[in-house]
């Protein structure tokens, strides 16, 4: 103990007589204490946004089309492959009461929207109010449609009303403009407030009960499946059919599935299988969709990507530590005469080699601390300033930062001060 | 604090048979004599007194020191005789310059774990005992070469040893700091302090009690 407190007084003596050494390890140090954060930073937001992903997306979840990709020898044979309908949802989510989720949905294109005197083209969606259950990334004003508004198949809708999208280049402003024909639907919804009032959707009149607004892009969670829809108008499937704006024989619905248990997952997909082939017959007029596989494999590429950071701030520390038995190596052959005088005053090997280790251990230990103060300074304001938003740093981070960049230092001087315990004091002593 | 000697060798590694320092010398010495040995240059006196300090291991032969063979000693044992029983002097002083003199003297206090306020306490006493009080903030680079080797002397007493080695301890020395230095080594002897000088000044050898002459690593008779 007595030996150690020495060693620390004489090395904070070292320290600051060999100021530019000292910085210079400092800084080794410091470097990669500044990537080992940023990095586990990095992890940590991954993580997070998976953490959150996985609650907006679920994970067992499948889909079920028509299979439009039919052919037949004979275009007189020809018959339409069957349909899925909203009793046949009902139906599934009542074999299957373990399904988390089974929501129906159905498009239909270019629809008129008046409101106040205004025309607009939109597109309408059928749904039931399962389909909140997931991906549901709005704020939600007024309220969504609930199974009352479906059974009864009533005029209400949920409008969809677009986040402001993020800057972008001209090129893609003129292709959105060429492509995007619902685009003065967006601007409409967005510049006028239609909660509660009435609409016209192609001639039928509709009462506005609610409105999804998209959360910016830099607070939305992430959806790990594609979106591939785009939502405008939402209202029960139920009414839609009725008044006619799609047609339950030709326009097959498309199930959304969450089965709820990952574990499970196989099962559920088995019994929904089982499920299809009763109800229509033996043909293979549907496709599933293993969602499951896509969102782990998304998972799993993320997590892979973090690996890859993770060991770039292992290398910059792995890179800060040969600085530091560099340094302490060069330190060693400069002071062979002291090392030699302090031998012959009674300094054991063991001594040598405890002033040495502390040495670089403390080089490593302000190395760290110094790296833990620049990361947060990069990882917080510079980063902010630059744009690249905020490190999500915890306070274990620098902590567990400052643990290694001491125990990297500690490493790296074992071999330096063996060499200086090893030097026989008489040859020691010859040197100049 | 007896030393015993017989037949003690050391080849220098290096060239194809190695290059000896010392063919074979055997002596005793008494607790409480006054040795210088002396020789002409690359006779083999300081490797002797390298070896006698416990700095050096010979080749062969064997060194009892109390009747304690220091082959069979772990380097703790050596290093913790070295601190508490031997002293050195050396001609090139061998203080550590970024040291003032008071840090020299504490260091070998300082791994014999003595508390730190009677450490500092016997270090100014010390550095009185050999003339330099109030020269103990200085460092080395401040003070005279004379000045110096009684820094050096008053490190080497700080744990009290049984033993001085001394080797040159006047050769950077003008001839009146050689005779202070020399009456100091003979005070302390007079003390009871065993002590082996390696010189070539025959005048400071004539004050010694006793003389070993060396020539091509062998004593003289």
């Amino acid at each position: 103990m007595r030996s150690l407190f020495n060693a620390v007084r004489t090395v904070i003596r070292e320290i600051r007589v060999h100021k530019m050494r000292s910085v210079l390890s400092f800084m080794a140090i410091a470097v990669g204490s500044v990537v080992f954060i940023d990095s586990f930073a990095a992890i940590f937001s991954t993580y997070d946004r998976l953490q959150k992903q996985k609650e907006v997306s679920g994970i067992a979840r499948l889909k079920i089309t028509q299979d439009y990709n039919q052919t037949s020898a004979d275009p007189d044979e020809y018959t339409p492959p069957p349909t899925i309908t909203y009793e046949d949802a009902v139906s599934l989510k009542n074999k299957l009461p373990g399904l988390y989720m089974v929501s129906p949905e159905v498009q239909n294109w270019r629809n008129t929207l008046e409101f106040e005197g205004k025309r607009v083209v939109t597109t309408l969606t059928g749904v039931t109010p399962e389909w909140a259950k997931r991906d549901f990334v709005y704020t939600l004003k007024g309220r969504f449609l609930d199974w009352h508004d479906v059974e009864n198949k009533l005029r209400v809708c949920v409008l969809v009303r677009k986040a402001v999208p993020p800057p972008t280049n001209e090129l893609n402003k003129t292709r959105m403009k060429q492509w995007d024909y619902t685009a003065a639907f967006d601007v409409l919804v967005s510049h006028s407030d239609m909660l509660g009032k009435t609409i016209k959707l192609d001639d039928v009149t509709f009462t506005v009960i609610g409105v999804l607004e998209e959360l910016p892009a830099s607070k939305a969670p992430d959806i790990i499946l594609p979106q591939n829809r785009d939502y405008k108008v939402l209202a029960p499937v139920t009414t839609l059919a009725h008044y006619g704006f799609i047609d339950e024989e030709n326009d097959s619905m498309d199930l959304s599935v969450d089965a709820g248990d990952e574990n499970n997952f196989a099962e559920s997909l088995k019994l929904v299988e089982n499920f299809l082939k009763i109800r229509f017959g033996g043909d293979e007029s549907f496709l599933i969709d293993n969602q499951m596989e896509l969102i782990k494999d998304t998972i799993d590429a993320s997590i892979k990507a973090s690996l890859v950071t993770i060991s770039l701030g292992m290398l910059a520390f792995l890179a800060g530590g040969i600085g530091i038995m560099n340094i302490t190596l060069a330190t060693v052959f400069a002071r062979t005469k002291e090392i030699g005088i302090r031998r012959a005053v009674g300094a054991s090997r063991g001594d040598i080699m405890l002033q040495f280790i502390v040495e670089a251990a403390m080089l490593g230990l302000i190395g760290g601390v110094l790296g833990s103060v620049l990361g947060y300074v990069w990882g917080v304001p510079v980063k902010e300033m630059l744009g690249l938003g905020q490190s999500p740093i915890k306070l274990w981070m620098p902590a567990v930062s400052v643990l290694i960049a001491t125990f990297t230092a500690f490493v790296f001087a074992i071999y330096p001060a063996w060499v200086a315990a090893s030097l026989k004091p008489a040859d020691a002593l010859r040197t100049e | 604090m007896s030393i015993s000697c017989s037949e003690l060798s050391k080849v220098y590694e290096g060239g194809k048979a190695g290059w000896p320092a010392l063919r074979g010398v055997s002596f005793e010495i008494k607790p409480g004599e006054f040795t210088a040995v002396t020789g002409p240059s690359g006779c083999g006196k300081s490797t002797l007194l390298n070896i006698l300090g416990l700095l050096d291991e010979p080749s062969g032969g064997r060194y009892l020191l109390n009747g304690r063979s220091i082959l069979e000693m772990t380097d703790r044992e050596r290093s913790d005789f070295r601190r508490d029983q031997i002293g050195f002097i050396f001609q090139s002083f061998n203080l550590l310059n970024r040291l003032p003199a008071l840090g020299n003297v504490c260091l070998p206090m300082m791994y014999a774990g003595i508390p730190s306020a009677e450490m500092q306490h016997r270090a100014h006493e010390l550095l009185a005992k050999v003339g330099l009080k109030g020269k103990e903030k200085k460092t080395p680079l401040e003070l005279s070469g004379g000045e110096r080797q009684r820094v050096a002397i008053a490190r080497a007493l700080a744990n009290s040893p049984k033993i001085i080695l001394a080797d040159e301890p006047t050769g950077n020395l003008d001839s009146a700091s050689s005779r202070e230095i020399m009456d100091m080594l003979l005070q302390l002897n007079a003390e009871g302090i065993t002590v082996i000088m390696v010189t070539h000044d025959k005048e400071l050898a004539a004050r010694a009690r006793r003389n070993l002459r060396m020539k091509d690593g062998r004593l003289e008779a």
